[in-house]
């Protein structure tokens, strides 16, 4: 059965080419604009993967990270935030929420999925 | 020999020794220009001397170690590491001429070539490259052995990381062993489910960096203990001997001193290797046919063996592996932990022993390339045609068995395409193609199969000219209809010849028919394929099945079977309800739409079929292709049997394999099966 990954971000131009990319490699993408957005959708689905942005409205990155740890049944899912190379501190807060590791902005899609097979197969 | 003889004898034996003396001392100091005086100086002598008291050999050589040493003198060389060791060589090889009592002047002169093509090396001015290339050690570039240490603090599954992902990742990057250590594993109370307990060691042979290697665990780095060292240039696990060391143990940690020291020692006896070789290619470039042929030799490092004793290991193996399929039978009845213990280590043995029993046997093609080389270039001088011969593949080996019995075959098709196919500069021109013809030999696996090809530009067959022939000769009807392939395929016909005048090199009466015979002798089969005006293919397709092979031993009905494992690509499980209601014998599995063959149907079997039945999916040219049997027992070692007589037309079967039980597994050609069942279907 194909993976479903969950790619949080404002930017819809964003959204768009990771959900091409993703929905190309043969994965089922659902996409949310923020981390309210995120929490809402996640209601019980089964999600293999959450990709998330750290800088949004209504709720950030690092909130969703915090709350996907401490939710029943998805504490264990593998999360991956989108960083630039400078948000050095960034990363460490992202890491000590919880995040399973960090995808470098810009990026093409060999290395979107590169950082992808490297927390789920 | 005259008393100035013995004088000079005496003297140039104290002046070798000063001379290797001068060496010792310019090791250390090179460049010296005293030292290189003085050698110079000693060369000069025996130069001298050797001319003058008629040691000519003597004279000959010294002249050109004076002229490198003349070079080095007026600062135009500078003495190198290569110049060096070729005097030490030169020194030994002066003692051995001084010594000679006549019974080793060949020696003594082939060793003389090969120091002169490596002074002419240095007096090209290329000295530089020797010494560089003899530097380096034989390697793929990049390719590296590394160990890896990977220990993952307990919590590190709690932020989504799976560790198992990344030692696949790490596994992926080239060839590897992983040793898993559980010891830390605590006791099921004290047991925290998505804790993480386990390490891992790998030792990796990967052309990727170590920054690659890194990266694999990029967003780990501090939920675990990583460890990447570095252990030799080089594939590790090329390296002979290494094997125990590298035998995967739980909770045994790799002796990495033993693998460091082990691998340094190869690589040290690589490198020396290397140099001898690089100084033999060295040699080879300047051409000379004699002195490549000896490099050739003097590289190989190897014993001369008796076929009779090769043979007889070969036996031998044989009836070890016989007897190993009986004791693994009794073993698994007697379902004693130890005694399955010392079976399976038993067949691990014997399995290796086998392989490199085989590996002895084969011999690459190339062996025979280079006199069919040296055959196409005289006999396209004899006939007067500007002929290039290119080979390809030559690396493809084949059983020394085979190997024989094709050398003689494939010189007729050479000579029957210089003769024949290839036209005369003169025609080809008028044709308009280039005036140089070609024959290109190629080899290459096919399946189970060795297929080597040779292929003309020349004119090709006429069919039309060959049906004539063969009404002619009486071979044919004189009404018979028949295709052009029908046609041409009568030059394997008996006694079928259509060189109309008898040349020097084929058309004496040994026509295609011998070598389709001789192919055949070997188990083997040969075809022809040909364009008028475009050229010839004669393709001879051999089996590859050794005496031994391994196999997957399957059932049908209450009979064993067995398909070689190298055909096979994947097995299905699938429902007989699914065959019955197959349409056109095409069944569709996880998508993809595969064509099968029922065996039950295609023999016939009678009785009712499992409800559920193995699908094997097999390789077929470029397909894959379903053979349906009842169930399957498993992978089996199997030693050929030729069938009996009874057999001999049941080619669907390549032969026969007893047992450990005694009982008799019939082994299936499954290229042959899909070829008759395909063709009886289409029908």
């Amino acid at each position: 059965m194909a993976k479903t990954i969950l790619i949080v971000d404002d930017s819809e131009s964003i959204r768009e080419v990771v959900n091409f990319t993703l929905q190309t490699a043969g994965f089922e993408v659902y996409a949310a604009g923020n981390g309210k957005e995120a929490v809402e959708l996640l209601d019980g689905r089964v999600i293999d993967l959450v990709i998330t942005d750290l800088h949004m409205p209504e709720m950030d990155g690092i909130e969703l990270i915090k709350y996907i740890r401490a939710t029943a049944g998805y504490n264990r899912v593998p999360i991956l935030f989108l960083t630039t190379e400078s948000q050095l501190a960034k990363k460490i807060e992202a890491k000590d929420a919880g995040a399973t590791g960090w995808i470098i902005k810009p990026f093409v899609p060999a290395k979107l999925l590169a950082a992808i097979s490297k927390v789920i197969r | 020999m005259d008393n100035f003889q013995k004088k000079f004898l005496d003297e140039a034996s104290d002046l070798v020794s000063q001379l290797e003396q001068a060496l010792l001392t310019l090791e250390q100091d090179m460049g010296n220009p005293e030292l290189v005086d003085s050698i110079f100086r000693i060369m000069h002598s025996l130069k001298g001397g050797g001319g003058m008291f008629g040691f000519d050999n003597i004279s000959n050589y010294t002249h050109r170690l004076e002229n490198m040493y003349d070079l080095v003198r007026q600062k135009k060389l500078k003495v190198t590491r290569e110049m060096l060791d070729i005097t030490f060589e030169s020194a030994d090889h002066i003692s051995s001429m001084l010594n000679d009592d006549g019974s080793k002047t060949e020696e003594i002169k082939k060793n003389e070539e090969i120091l002169n093509s490596r002074i002419e090396a240095i007096l090209d001015g290329d000295s530089m490259s020797v010494v560089t290339v003899g530097d380096s050690v034989e390697v793929k570039p990049g390719l590296a052995s590394y160990y890896v240490k990977v220990k993952p603090y307990e919590h590190i599954q709690r932020n989504g990381t799976n560790p198992l992902l990344l030692i696949d990742e790490l596994v992926g990057l080239g060839r590897a062993k992983v040793n898993i250590f559980y010891s830390n594993i605590p006791d099921f109370e004290s047991l925290v489910f998505d804790d993480t307990y386990i390490w891992w060691e790998v030792i990796l042979a990967t052309e990727s960096d170590i920054d690659a290697i890194k990266d694999v665990f990029i967003f780990v780095e501090d939920d675990c203990e990583i460890v990447i060292k570095k252990l030799a240039d080089g594939d590790v696990f090329s390296f002979d001997g290494i094997e125990p060391l590298l035998q995967c143990s739980h909770d045994f940690p790799f002796d990495l001193e033993k693998i460091t020291s082990l691998a340094n020692t190869i690589q040290a006896l690589e490198k020396a290797k290397t140099e001898t070789a690089q100084a033999a290619a060295a040699k080879e470039d300047k051409g000379d046919e004699h002195i490549k042929k000896f490099a050739k030799e003097s590289t190989i490092s190897g014993i001369r063996v008796a076929s009779e004793k090769i043979d007889s290991l070969m036996n031998l193996v044989s009836e070890l592996i016989t007897t190993q399929a009986g004791l693994n039978l009794y073993a698994d009845r007697a379902k004693n932990a130890e005694l399955t213990r010392i079976a399976e280590g038993l067949e691990n043995i014997s399995r290796q022993l086998r392989d490199t029993a085989f590996s002895i046997t084969l011999i690459p093609i190339d062996y025979l390339v280079v006199r069919f080389r040296r055959l196409v270039r005289d006999l396209s001088r004899e006939v007067g045609k500007e002929i290039e011969f290119e080979a390809r593949g030559a690396e493809v080996e084949l059983d020394k068995s085979l190997i024989e019995g094709i050398s003689e075959p494939l010189m007729h098709i050479l000579r029957n395409s210089v003769d024949h196919g290839i036209e005369t500069a003169a025609e080809r021109k008028a044709a308009g193609k280039s005036p140089t013809g070609k024959i290109t030999l190629s080899a290459y696996y096919s399946g189970s199969q060795v297929i080597i090809a040779v292929t003309d530009d020349g004119q090709g067959m006429n069919p039309e000219k060959i049906r004539r022939k063969a009404i002619e000769k009486g071979l044919v009807a004189p009404d018979a209809q028949m295709s052009d392939k029908e046609a041409i395929d009568l030059i394997f016909m008996p006694g079928f010849s259509t060189s109309e005048k008898v040349t020097n090199i084929s058309g004496r009466g040994v026509g295609m028919d011998v070598v389709k015979r001789k192919v055949s002798d070997i188990r083997g089969t040969v075809s022809v394929s040909s364009e008028l005006g475009e050229g010839t293919t004669i393709t001879i397709s051999l089996p590859l099945t050794l005496s031994i092979i391994d196999g997957m031993l399957v059932r049908i009905a209450d009979v064993d079977y067995i398909i070689p494992l190298s055909v096979i690509d994947t097995i299905f499980a699938v429902e007989h309800e699914k065959i019955v209601s197959s349409f056109q014998n095409v069944i569709n599995i996880e998508g993809v739409q595969y064509p099968f063959y029922y065996l039950r149907d295609e023999f016939a079997i009678p009785g009712d079929a499992p409800e559920r039945e193995e699908i094997i999916m097999v390789k077929y040219e470029d397909r894959k292709i379903g053979i349906v049997v009842d169930n399957i027992t498993g992978e089996y070692q199997a030693v050929l049997k030729p069938l009996g007589k009874l057999y001999r037309n049941q080619d669907i079967f390549s032969g026969a394999s007893i047992l450990g039980d005694g009982t008799v597994a019939l082994v299936l050609d499954t290229h042959k099966v899909i070829n008759q069942f395909t063709r009886y279907n289409d029908l």
